[in-house]
């Protein structure tokens, strides 16, 4: 029907929402107990109308549609989940260490229930992968090696996106979410590290990539032509992202308190020989200087250095370094130790029932945040709640956690290092 | 419970706690099922805020501000009525805007009658926080004329108002993006009228009414804060924290009734979930845990924010299982329309959905929590 053709009198009734109580006027029944008959238009009410739910006048009213409930209910998934009251283990992060830990689990305790709760979507990637995407120039879903919702379908998990753990409350066993509480048997946190920002960098003027949402949004603020970049920070992550950035086609700034990159080693093997691989590259090394100022300069930003240089670049990221945030671990109490302490034998932290493994752990004082460590941390949380789990006289004590010197491989593919 | 195993704070109440209990089981008591159904207990609150219950959260010569003591004296007085209790929270934030304004005109005598109860108030926050959330439009607008501001709109249901009584308002300002002007409206200026609401399912003796402003003058001498939004940054904390007290109270009152039939019924009780036992050990946890917040009511950061929405959600998702369980404990003789049981249920609902509701504060929990990126 095309309602253009009617006159104004044949016009299907309309219905108009209140926006302060949710009221909805009808044409077609009018609101006779204020005086206006059967039939009346919007258009013709007078302005000092009133809701007559919660007394706000036509103005606060708006056309309403309603929702076709059909096409709603279908449209929403509906399948049975676990109910929320059945404790099991509960996994806070969905990175590398929460999903490690639960496709162990899994394997062995196929009945458990496993809830994961995660800030983000729960996608399984590899982060260390972020850097050389930048070269590659990959768009996101190509790092995506398994949605977060497949892959909580295929080991049975209730995932909880897009959700924040709050607070935990240790005498209830309860976890706290922005989606409400969480009960937990076993709680494991495995939230990891977050992107330390020294001053003068700010959060709103600086990028840290540092998950695949922070990869995808500094991309599409790069946009598609060569920009200036300028980095903060010339360690492992810095250089790496350093490197990628100039191989994907960007002019790059890194910047260091330091004299070299990889100051943490030997001049001779890592500073030195990666800055002669970079000279055909557009990286631009300012060392030895302290950042003392961050500002917007129109669309770009200017980086003041306290020996008075100053660089124009188009995008900043700091790379100078990671802390574990303590929200969480404060909520109940747990020892803290440059992260959640936990005893490196069964990686408990010191509350029962509540466990750590990842980046946010420290095992006598040490944190740890490369990759190697993680699968063997899984191994032996694994153990320690699949114990839990049997009766007391097959339990067998889970193999220790243990602290090794790590090899760390950089990925600077102008030249690739292996550092003790 | 063996009360010389409680902390000293417990076991030994405060002068003021015990002044509001006399109240509140003495007159108040009498009138609950009326104030329930329609009756405003205006000499009630009097009596409660000549005690000192609605302002020990103010700093005053000699005595320095304590939030935990004005949700202790909230919860006191929630114990027995919900409604009661809504209305000192109301009384106890206007209180706060008063004293947070810095405007003389305003902190000086009015406080004065204030905080003594002589004059009652409330709080008109609640779409203007929401408009701050981004979850709905500010429904205020203010316009401005020589000398201050021409305040039109209508803001629906404001509670503990009566005819010469004034609440805390905030107007969007016109042509000035953003800006939003806070102010006393006074429900008996030139412009101003009090609408009644239709009926609720409870709490039906707030004083809450639908407020219609038209062409209302607002002057410096009116004037909370303009721009607010400083004034609300500084005050949200000891605003929401104090919402607290009527959490705690109304669920300690709903577990009270479920140890009151454990004798006759406990054989059969015992087969419930949400047992009266496993609730007070959490609304004690959660007591502890509001007590330490209202130590530092006026730390800016956006951590102590989250923690104060969260124990405050908390605390609404106590009073709803404990209310619940309690009828599920008394069974028939709950659900009597007599019962404060059954009232409790109602008002359990009022303090989940009361702003900000449980799905406010997680949407604002999610909002805060969220990682800043450049834009």
């Amino acid at each position: 029907m095309n309602d253009a053709r009617l006159s104004p009198a044949e016009a299907p009734w309309q219905l108009y929402i209140c926006h302060a109580c949710g009221y909805i006027y009808n044409e077609h029944d009018g609101d006779p107990d204020s005086g206006l008959p059967a039939g009346t238009r919007f258009a013709d009410i007078p302005d000092d109308w009133e809701c007559p739910l919660c007394g706000v006048t036509k103005s606060d009213f708006e056309p309403y549609v309603p929702p076709d409930l059909g096409a709603l209910k279908s449209a929403a998934p509906c399948h049975a989940t676990a109910p929320r009251a059945a404790p099991g283990i509960v996994v806070v992060g969905a990175g590398k260490a929460g999903w490690q830990l639960i496709e162990q689990l899994r394997a062995q305790l196929p009945e458990t229930p496993i809830t994961l709760v995660t800030a983000c979507a729960g996608d399984v990637y590899d982060k260390p992968l972020l850097s050389v995407a930048m070269a590659r120039q990959l768009a996101t879903p190509a790092l995506v090696k398994e949605p977060g919702a497949d892959a909580a379908a295929r080991l049975r998990v209730r995932l909880l996106a897009h959700t924040r753990a709050l607070h935990i409350c240790t005498a209830s066993q309860t976890l706290r979410t922005t989606h409400g509480p969480v009960p937990y048997a076993s709680l494991v946190l495995a939230h990891g590290a977050q992107a330390a920002l020294p001053s003068p960098l700010r959060a709103d003027l600086c990028w840290r990539i540092n998950h695949l949402q922070a990869y995808q949004r500094f991309r599409a603020a790069l946009g598609s032509a060569p920009r200036h970049v300028a980095i903060v920070g010339a360690g492992l992550i810095g250089s790496e992202l350093a490197n990628d950035l100039a191989l994907g086609g960007h002019r790059v700034t890194l910047i260091d308190t330091q004299d070299r990159p990889l100051a943490r080693w030997p001049a001779a093997e890592a500073g030195q020989p990666l800055l002669a691989a970079w000279s055909g590259l557009p990286i631009t090394f300012m060392g030895a200087v302290r950042l003392q100022q961050l500002e917007r300069q129109g669309a770009q930003y200017r980086l003041t250095t306290t020996d008075g240089q100053t660089v124009l670049a188009d995008q900043v990221v700091a790379a100078t370094g990671l802390v574990t945030p303590s929200r969480l671990a404060a909520s109940a109490g747990l020892a803290w130790d440059n992260g959640i302490a936990v005893d490196a034998g069964t990686l408990q932290t010191s509350v029962p029932h509540i466990y750590a493994l990842g980046d946010c752990i420290s095992v006598n004082g040490c944190a740890s945040r490369y990759i190697e460590p993680i699968l063997r941390q899984a191994q032996t949380l694994t153990s320690a709640l699949v114990c839990q789990c049997l009766p007391s006289e097959a339990r067998a004590a889970p193999t220790p956690y243990t602290v090794r010197d790590a090899v760390v491989r950089v990925k600077t593919t102008s030249l690739p290092l292996s550092l003790h | 419970m063996n009360p010389a195993d409680l902390p000293p704070e417990v076991s030994c109440p405060p002068a003021l706690v015990l002044a509001m209990r006399d109240i509140a089981q003495g007159p108040l008591a009498q009138q609950v099922q009326a104030i329930d159904q329609g009756t405003y207990p205006r000499e009630v609150l009097q009596q409660l805020a000549a005690a000192g219950g609605m302002s020990a959260h103010l700093e005053r010569p000699g005595q320095p501000a304590d939030y935990g003591l004005a949700i202790q004296a909230m919860a006191e007085v929630s114990q027995v009525c919900g409604s009661t209790g809504f209305m000192m929270w109301c009384q106890a934030v206007c209180g706060l805007y008063l004293q947070a304004c810095g405007n003389p005109a305003l902190a000086g005598q009015v406080l004065s009658d204030h905080v003594q109860g002589r004059r009652l108030g409330g709080t008109g926050l609640s779409n203007p926080m929401k408009s701050f959330a981004q979850i709905e439009a500010m429904l205020l607008k203010a316009t401005p004329t020589e000398g201050g501001y021409r305040v039109n709109g209508t803001l629906p249901w404001v509670s503990n108002l009566g005819p010469d009584h004034y609440f805390g308002a905030i107007a969007a300002i016109e042509g000035q993006d953003g800006a939003a002007l806070m102010f006393l409206l006074r429900c008996d200026a030139p412009g101003v009228t009090l609408k009644p609401c239709p009926a609720f399912s409870g709490m039906e003796g707030t004083g809450t009414y639908a407020v219609q402003v038209k062409q209302l003058f607002v002057g410096a001498a009116d004037t909370i804060a303009a721009p607010a939004q400083p004034l609300i940054a500084r005050i949200r904390a000891g605003f929401v924290l104090l919402q607290c007290g009527m959490a705690v109270g109304v669920t300690q009152g709903a577990i009270d009734s479920m140890w009151a039939v454990e004798n006759q019924l406990g054989h059969v009780n015992q087969f419930l979930d949400d047992r009266p036992g496993a609730l007070q050990a959490e609304l004690d946890a959660l007591t502890t845990r509001v007590m330490q917040l209202a130590k530092t009511p006026n730390d800016p950061s956006t951590e102590f924010f989250i923690d104060v929405l969260d124990a405050r959600a908390h605390g609404a998702e106590l009073c709803l299982r404990a209310a619940q369980s309690a009828l599920m404990h008394q069974g028939a003789r709950g659900y009597l329309l007599s019962s404060d049981v059954q009232r409790r249920v109602r008002e359990s609902h009022f303090v989940a959905i009361v702003t900000p509701a449980i799905k406010h504060l997680r949407k604002e929990m999610a909002r805060l929590s969220a990682e800043e990126m450049p834009a």
